[in-house]
């Protein structure tokens, strides 16, 4: 599973990298996790609320930090996703 | 930092302490009329200003569905519905001044197109609530609401310039997927949440009314409890942690740039002498509001810290109209936000929209110095 954090290095875009790391290190789940900061490559996956969370290349969450337990949420559901698509 | 550059910084400040005058009188005084300007703000405007506005930010951010609001910037919202909504959704959208540059490429690139991308590229930053309020503190109701109306009126036509003179550009961007991943999962009214921000804006406007102290206080002690209790019986804990969360990341980021930007206001004030700001910028005619509009979208203003230099330089007697002039690209344009829309949009482009905000704000900066 590949997790992209987009955002141009604002606090905020920080705070959503630490906390992704933070609920997966929680869930005992290793995924790769990359920091997105180029302008044009953000807005190519149609987020411009930054900070973007995209998980396999599909747009799962934008607009400012989530919640420990919305990550989870989010997390848990695209696991389910991919087991029984 | 590597460490030759640490001991670079080291020598210089100990060469600056060796050699600079520092008991020369102009040193003295601009440094005392800078800590005197900061008083002034800590005694002022911190506690009945700053620290409501900041919460209030922090309500935006958390509370406010933006979902609403981003679909009616998408490519398929109607024009006169995109342009007004592109001129006040900055307020609503972009409480920090890095999210402006994203969602700028996106309304753009994927979205409204570039007409309603300029109208939110220009008041984006003007529009930001704790500016606004910070203004009516510093300056007045009317230097506030000239602002806040001067940029809306001029991003308008700023963008129906630019979608006119580049009728080409928005034919090709029609794509879906705008906003994607925005769905918002707050359980709460929007009813809950306005009045939560009226409450907070109630303790605001309270501070600034000019009333019977004790019956002042007992209003503020009332409207602060009615938030508390929101805050704890009303919204879920998460989220109320959230709302301090960014009300505090907002107050780290934007308070030491603030503080730093009164004292330099406050050093001005004796630095600068009396005669070139009367000379230049003095009187409400065209030339002066040229030449600060063209300082404004050159210089770099990190936010707020325009309302103490402009307040300074009238004291100093700069105009009412070039003050509102420099208010007006003092935020919208800056050197390096200039290479950034270049980058972005292109040199024409951006030229056009650059040659286009700094003429018209010269006109808006007129017309308010020549009615009030």
């Amino acid at each position: 599973m590949t997790i992209k954090v987009l955002g141009p290095g604002c606090m905020n875009c920080k705070t959503l990298e630490r906390r992704t790391l933070e609920v997966l290190s929680e869930m005992n789940f290793k995924a790769e996790v990359q920091k997105v900061e180029d302008l044009d490559s953000i807005v190519a996956y149609g987020i411009m609320l930054t900070p973007g969370l995209v998980i396999d290349e599909k747009v799962v969450w934008q607009g400012g930090v989530p919640t420990r337990d919305k990550i989870k949420q989010v997390l848990e559901s695209a696991l389910a996703g991919r087991v029984a698509p | 930092m590597r460490e030759w550059q640490k001991v670079l910084v080291l020598v210089g400040i100990f060469l600056i302490f060796y050699f600079a005058p520092i008991d020369a009188a102009v040193v003295t005084t601009s440094i005392s009329a800078g800590l005197i300007l900061l008083q002034e703000y800590a005694r002022l405007h911190v506690l009945t200003c700053l620290v409501p506005a900041f919460f209030i930010a922090g309500t935006i951010a958390v509370y406010v569905k933006k979902d609403a609001v981003m679909r009616l910037l998408g490519p398929k919202t109607k024009k006169y519905i995109a342009y007004p909504v592109g001129t006040i959704s900055g307020g609503i959208l972009a409480v920090c001044s890095c999210t402006i540059l994203p969602l700028f490429t996106g309304i753009y690139k994927r979205g409204g197109g570039i007409g309603p991308a300029v109208a939110f590229l220009f008041t984006g930053p003007a529009v930001n609530i704790t500016a606004i309020l910070l203004t009516s503190s510093v300056l007045g109701w009317d230097f506030a609401i000239g602002r806040l109306i001067g940029a809306m009126v001029i991003s308008i036509f700023a963008g129906l310039i630019m979608a006119f003179v580049f009728r080409e550009h928005d034919k090709k961007t029609t794509e879906n997927g705008f906003a994607a991943g925005l769905e918002s999962d707050l359980p709460y009214s929007n009813l809950t949440v306005t009045f939560f921000f009226v409450l907070q804006l109630a303790v605001l406007v309270i501070f600034g009314l000019s009333i019977d102290p004790t019956f002042k206080a007992i209003l503020i002690v009332l409207l602060i409890t009615s938030i508390a209790g929101i805050v704890l019986f009303k919204f879920r804990r998460e989220h109320s942690m959230e709302w301090l969360r960014e009300t505090w990341n907002l107050t780290k980021k934007i308070m030491p740039y603030l503080f730093a930007g009164v004292f330099i206001a406050g050093m001005i004030e004796t630095l600068v002498p009396e005669e070139i700001v009367t000379g230049l910028v003095g009187e409400n005619t065209l030339p002066s509001n040229a030449i600060a509009s063209t300082f404004g979208a050159f210089m770099y203003f990190a936010t707020l810290t325009e309302v103490p230099i402009i307040q300074k330089l009238m004291g100093l007697g700069m105009g009412r109209g070039p003050a509102l002039t420099l208010f007006l690209t003092g935020n919208a344009l800056s050197l390096p936000s200039m290479i950034v829309l270049f980058n972005v949009m292109g040199r024409k482009q951006a030229s056009v929209y650059i040659v286009t905000v700094v003429s018209l704000s010269v006109i808006a900066g007129w017309i308010f110095g020549e009615i009030f």
